[in-house]
């Protein structure tokens, strides 16, 4: 069977306490929701989420989506955002968990990747040197996201192209940016093959491509 | 209590007390150990709910048409009590636990024997809700009717609760995955949209019966995917056949646009027609060719024929190279991207000698081309399919790197056979969900499953039109994640 691999990286450091990691939660929640009435989701998507604050934890490793159940997600009263670290693990789990093709195996289909963060890495030195171990890795795609006013555009950009940014943290947003997420994983599923790059589907007006 | 506050009065109050005070004193003292109590039995409730809010309390998800039964239990000494509510709608009931009770518990059982004990639900009065207990707990089971995210409640009550105390909750989600096979949708094509193609086709070509016997027909059908059809997406497979009476060669092309491509379906059509018209003109007279062919026939085994090669070469790889030209014409008069209209290619053609069969292959892409004989049980594999290292990754005729003269030889070959059940061309629409990985592609116990499994639904006698629509029909077949177009050729 081959798998659509997608690894969902989200920022739990101190300011996204209540209300935002709450939001962030639903916003989950739905896109779960959404891509399991989505036949061909269903059978191939298997999502993983990494969380990082001062720590990086794997919440789930991947999963198919139909075995996926949203664990409780915690975020420390403050401290350090340490992202390198967060994508220092994301390399290892994508070296573990992705299958490659070989003559015995059937491979994955490429992995995507989605990075979430209302701040900015803490661990600078780290993360500028693991970003061109990301970039081995052969994602698809990768998306960022910075989340509220404080979110810091410019370490994303050297990470990826497609960087957007979501102007305010509550719900309704978060909800409207994962919906988007599960219309991109469903794009990813059945577009990946000739093309190099993904056609990404039109963000909801809540997001702003930073070019 | 009275006589115990009336002594206290005594001691403290020595002097007497008034009925004003003694009645303020009382009414202080029940309002402060009310209170004490109330405290009490609050500190109760938290100890009870902190306790079952951090159980590991796991219900796996439930998928509609699959039975379940799921086994939920706590063996706690303070939680003497729980039950669930809210599974209603899901189709899913709670039964208590069939407890093989080894050790005596609460019944006479004799020691050691193992008895089967129900609970008897029917005979607990004012009870709507099986109860599980430390030692019984509850089964979730049945057949879930409903997709959908449920919320459950849990409800238990803890040591000491008596009737007038609250009883404590927990919330339980729940989820229950649609059935996939449900959610496909099967949406018409748009007639109007650019290079319109049928959803599906079948064909079958009939090359009757002469003077040496039986002759091999052709049967083939192609079929538009799920994936594509639950979005009303045009089929991007493509066939053709060809036989030549005068002259019995037969060729046969099967081609697969890439999924990701918008025009590959014409990509894929293009390959089809351009390689057929081109190797059914250069096979109208092929004498050079057939004379090669007979001196080959007589050679020695492992013996290499220039010739044949230099033939070979230009015939199929010509018709290869004609069909990645062709394709560059109308995108060009379209002014398209080249990758627009990626397709694979599987070119095959055949002719039955005295001394058996000549078959030439060309193959750019993935998919499968195969000699099978189920008598011998022998596979020739015409090629190996190009993948990279991910899913989807393959090359396309459209890639000019597919057309240096090493690359053309790699993906040309020739055989000469006895005889053979079948000559099989597909998609990897209908390769993956059988033969999964290349390394099975080599296996003949692969090959006998998908024959079969092809004969199961197809009646593979000779001269039997009928066989195109019962082909199209068994490329229906269920397989969980592949639901790519899907189109094969059999030449049998």
């Amino acid at each position: 069977m081959r798998r659509l691999p997608v690894y969902l990286l989200i920022d739990t450091s101190g300011s996204m306490r209540g209300e935002p990691i709450e939001s962030v939660k639903v916003g989950i929640e739905s896109m779960i929701s959404t891509l399991r009435q989505d036949p061909y989701a269903l059978e191939t998507v298997n999502i993983s989420i990494i969380t990082y604050d001062r720590d990086v934890k794997i919440i789930f490793p991947l999963t198919p989506l139909d075995e996926l159940q949203l664990p409780d997600i915690v975020t420390p009263d403050s401290g350090p955002t340490h992202t390198g670290a967060a994508l220092e693990k994301l390399c290892s789990q994508v070296e573990k968990e992705v299958k490659l093709s070989t003559p015995e195996q059937k491979g994955d289909w490429m992995p995507l990747l989605f990075i979430m963060t209302d701040g900015h890495p803490s661990d600078i030195m780290i993360y500028n040197q693991v970003i061109k171990k990301v970039k081995q890795h052969n994602f698809a795609s990768i998306i960022a996201c910075a989340a509220g006013m404080k979110a810091k555009v410019e370490p994303l950009k050297q990470l990826t192209n497609e960087v957007y940014s979501l102007d305010t943290m509550d719900s309704s947003s978060f909800k409207k940016f994962f919906k988007w997420v599960s219309d991109l994983i469903e794009v990813g599923n059945k577009s990946i093959g000739a093309t190099d790059e993904l056609l990404l589907p039109t963000p909801p007006e809540e997001m702003n491509r930073i070019i | 209590m009275k006589e115990l506050l009336e002594k206290i009065f005594e001691n403290i109050y020595s002097n007497g007390l008034s009925e004003e005070r003694y009645c303020d004193i009382k009414e202080f003292i029940s309002e402060k150990l009310i209170s004490e109590y109330n405290d009490y039995v609050m500190n109760r409730e938290i100890v009870a709910k902190n306790k079952v809010n951090t159980l590991d309390i796991v219900l796996p998800n439930a998928k509609v048409g699959d039975y379940y039964s799921q086994l939920l239990k706590i063996e706690d000494e303070e939680i003497i009590e729980y039950w669930i509510e809210g599974l209603k709608k899901t189709g899913l009931e709670v039964v208590s636990e069939i407890v093989l009770d080894f050790q005596k518990e609460d019944n006479t059982m004799v020691q050691g024997s193992a008895n089967l004990e129900v609970f008897d639900n029917d005979n607990i009065e004012c009870q709507k809700q099986v109860i599980g207990t430390k030692n019984k707990g509850l089964v979730i089971k049945g057949n879930p009717i409903m997709s959908g995210d449920f919320d459950l409640t849990l409800k238990y009550k803890y040591k000491g609760w008596f009737d007038g105390c609250n009883i404590l909750e927990r919330k339980l989600r729940f989820a229950i995955n649609p059935d996939p096979r449900s959610l496909w949708k099967d949406i018409p094509t748009d007639k109007n949209i650019k290079f319109y193609k049928d959803d599906f086709v079948s064909e079958y070509v009939t090359v009757l019966a002469n003077d040496k016997g039986l002759q091999k027909d052709i049967v083939a059908a192609s079929k538009r995917g799920r994936s594509h059809a639950h979005e009303g997406k045009a089929r991007d497979d493509d066939f053709k056949l060809y036989h030549n009476d005068e002259n019995g060669w037969y060729i046969i092309a099967v081609a697969d646009g890439a999924g990701s491509a918008k025009y590959s379906r014409k990509g894929s059509e293009i390959a089809c027609e351009t390689s057929v018209e081109y190797c059914k003109q250069a096979l109208q007279m092929p004498t050079e060719l057939e004379e090669t062919i007979l001196e080959l026939s007589k050679a020695e085994e492992g013996y290499s024929n220039r010739s044949i090669s230099t033939l070979i070469y230009n015939i199929i790889g010509g018709a290869a190279h004609k069909a990645h030209r062709a394709i560059l014409d109308v995108v060009k008069a379209n002014e398209d991207q080249v990758r627009d209209y990626a397709t694979t290619l599987l070119l095959a053609i055949c002719k039955k000698f005295d001394f058996g069969w000549f078959v030439a292959s060309f193959w750019v892409g993935d998919g499968a081309m195969c000699i099978y004989d189920k008598e011998r049980q022998y596979i020739k594999l015409l090629g190996t399919p190009d993948g990279g290292e991910y899913a989807g990754q393959t090359r396309f005729l459209t890639m000019p790197e597919i057309f240096t003269p090493e690359s053309i030889m790699s993906r040309l070959k020739y055989s000469i056979e006895e005889d053979f059940s079948a000559l099989i061309l597909m998609t990897d629409g209908v390769s993956d969900p059988f033969f999964e990985t290349d390394a099975n592609l080599n296996k003949v116990e692969k090959w006998n499953e998908l024959w079969e499994n092809i004969n199961k639904e197809v009646d593979l006698t000779d001269d039997n039109s009928e066989s195109k629509n019962q082909l199209l029909n068994w490329l229906d077949f269920w397989s969980a994640g592949n639901h790519d177009d899907r189109t094969i050729a059999i030449l049998y």
